[in-house]
């Protein structure tokens, strides 16, 4: 069997609260990562604040799959990426990634993370379908996800409203089998 | 100014929580009830069970949903529930709506229809929304067919999201725009 948690440019890691919260502080100061990666208003937290709600989160984690994201290189830690199991019943799950340091986007490292979770979303949590949103503006985000396998599957017009412009949310899904099937694994 | 809530063959009227707990009690009796309200596997709850189930979800998100009974006009009987949840007050303003005709034998004669005209009023003339959105599954042709009438446009379909009697079936999602709503209803 593989390693589930290593491709060729990032593998999946789990961090202490202190180095998440460190690497978030920094990573929010610049709102154009928060922006694309999220819906809420930005803001800046403080260390102690986001160690706090690292910590307040994981204690309430049995349907979530959280992971950080470091380099295989030089073993930097660049982002995040993690499923959300909404429904067991429907084996159903949503996915969310953000590249937090910038030098490391449109690079193929998001995408690889992708690709990470993916396999473990479909060959270790044995899901039936898992799907994402992302706002309309994050071309690079888009093409990453239609690289992946990922299908759109819905547009929610004026979703959102940033700088004066309102602007779609998009939403797209994958299956299980159209996963499998470019693996050359069986169902 | 005409009287908000209203309508042609219902008003909505003060949610409580322990007359509708009461009244679900009996009508969840019916696994389709749920079926078609729920993606979740359906449960049994207790009157008592529903009563704190209502009251926390009132108390805890009371502020941006709004919970209304749904009330026969002519003999004030009770048929259901419907609540119109604010998730964006900042950006979109955006909503989500949710409802339920309680009775298998009040399904189709328009009740839910027209407690819909009168929530997306409420959520037009009354917050100001920009958008209301909802979901919706795929067997259910006849929740279907009344949003359409009311004004709602088909903006998503997550394909295979809900498996149900060994088959797939999609969620489908959609939405309606304060300025669609303001062309139909004053236009």
């Amino acid at each position: 069997m593989k390693d589930l948690y290593r491709g060729t440019l990032v593998r999946l890691s789990d961090e202490s609260p202190e180095v998440l919260a460190k690497a978030f502080a920094k990573w929010n100061q610049d709102s154009e990562q928060h922006r694309l990666a999220d819906d809420d208003p930005a803001q800046l937290w403080s260390e102690k604040k986001l160690k706090e709600f690292i910590e307040k989160r994981a204690e309430n984690n049995s349907k979530s799959f959280r992971f950080s994201i470091r380099t295989l290189e030089d073993d930097k830690l660049i982002g995040g990426v993690g499923l959300w199991v909404a429904s067991w019943t429907h084996s159903e799950a949503w996915m969310g990634i953000s590249i937090g340091d910038h030098d490391y986007w449109g690079r193929g490292y998001g995408t690889e993370a992708v690709r990470l979770i993916l396999q473990y979303g479909f060959l270790e949590l044995n899901l039936r379908r898992i799907s994402l949103g992302l706002h309309a503006y994050n071309e690079r985000a888009l093409k990453s996800y239609e690289k992946t396998g990922f299908k759109m599957e819905g547009r929610m017009r004026g979703e959102g409203w940033r700088d004066g412009v309102h602007y779609d949310s998009l939403w797209m899904g994958i299956l299980r089998e159209e996963w499998l099937e470019p693996q050359g694994t069986q169902p | 100014m005409k009287d908000l809530f209203k309508g042609e063959l219902v008003r909505l009227s003060a949610f409580d929580p322990e007359e509708l707990a009461k009244a679900y009690t009996g009508w969840t009796r019916d696994s389709e009830l749920t079926r078609l309200f729920d993606a979740g596997a359906s449960a049994l709850h207790s009157a008592k069970a529903g009563k704190d189930f209502f009251e926390k979800m009132v108390k805890e998100d009371g502020s941006a949903n709004h919970f209304f009974s749904i009330r026969k006009l002519d003999d004030n009987r009770l048929l259901g529930d419907i609540n119109l949840d604010v998730i964006n007050q900042w950006g979109s303003r955006d909503s989500f709506v949710g409802l339920g005709i309680g009775d298998r034998n009040d399904w189709g004669k328009g009740y839910g229809t027209d407690a819909m005209k009168i929530i997306l009023r409420f959520a037009f003339a009354e917050l100001n929304l920009r958008r209301v959105s909802l979901s919706v599954f795929e067997y259910n042709p006849r929740a279907i067919r009344s949003y359409e009438k009311v004004g709602f446009q088909h903006e998503g379909r997550q394909r295979g999201a809900l498996l149900r009697d060994g088959k797939r079936w999609d969620m489908l999602y959609m939405g309606i725009l304060a300025e669609d709503w303001k062309e139909q209803n004053h236009g």
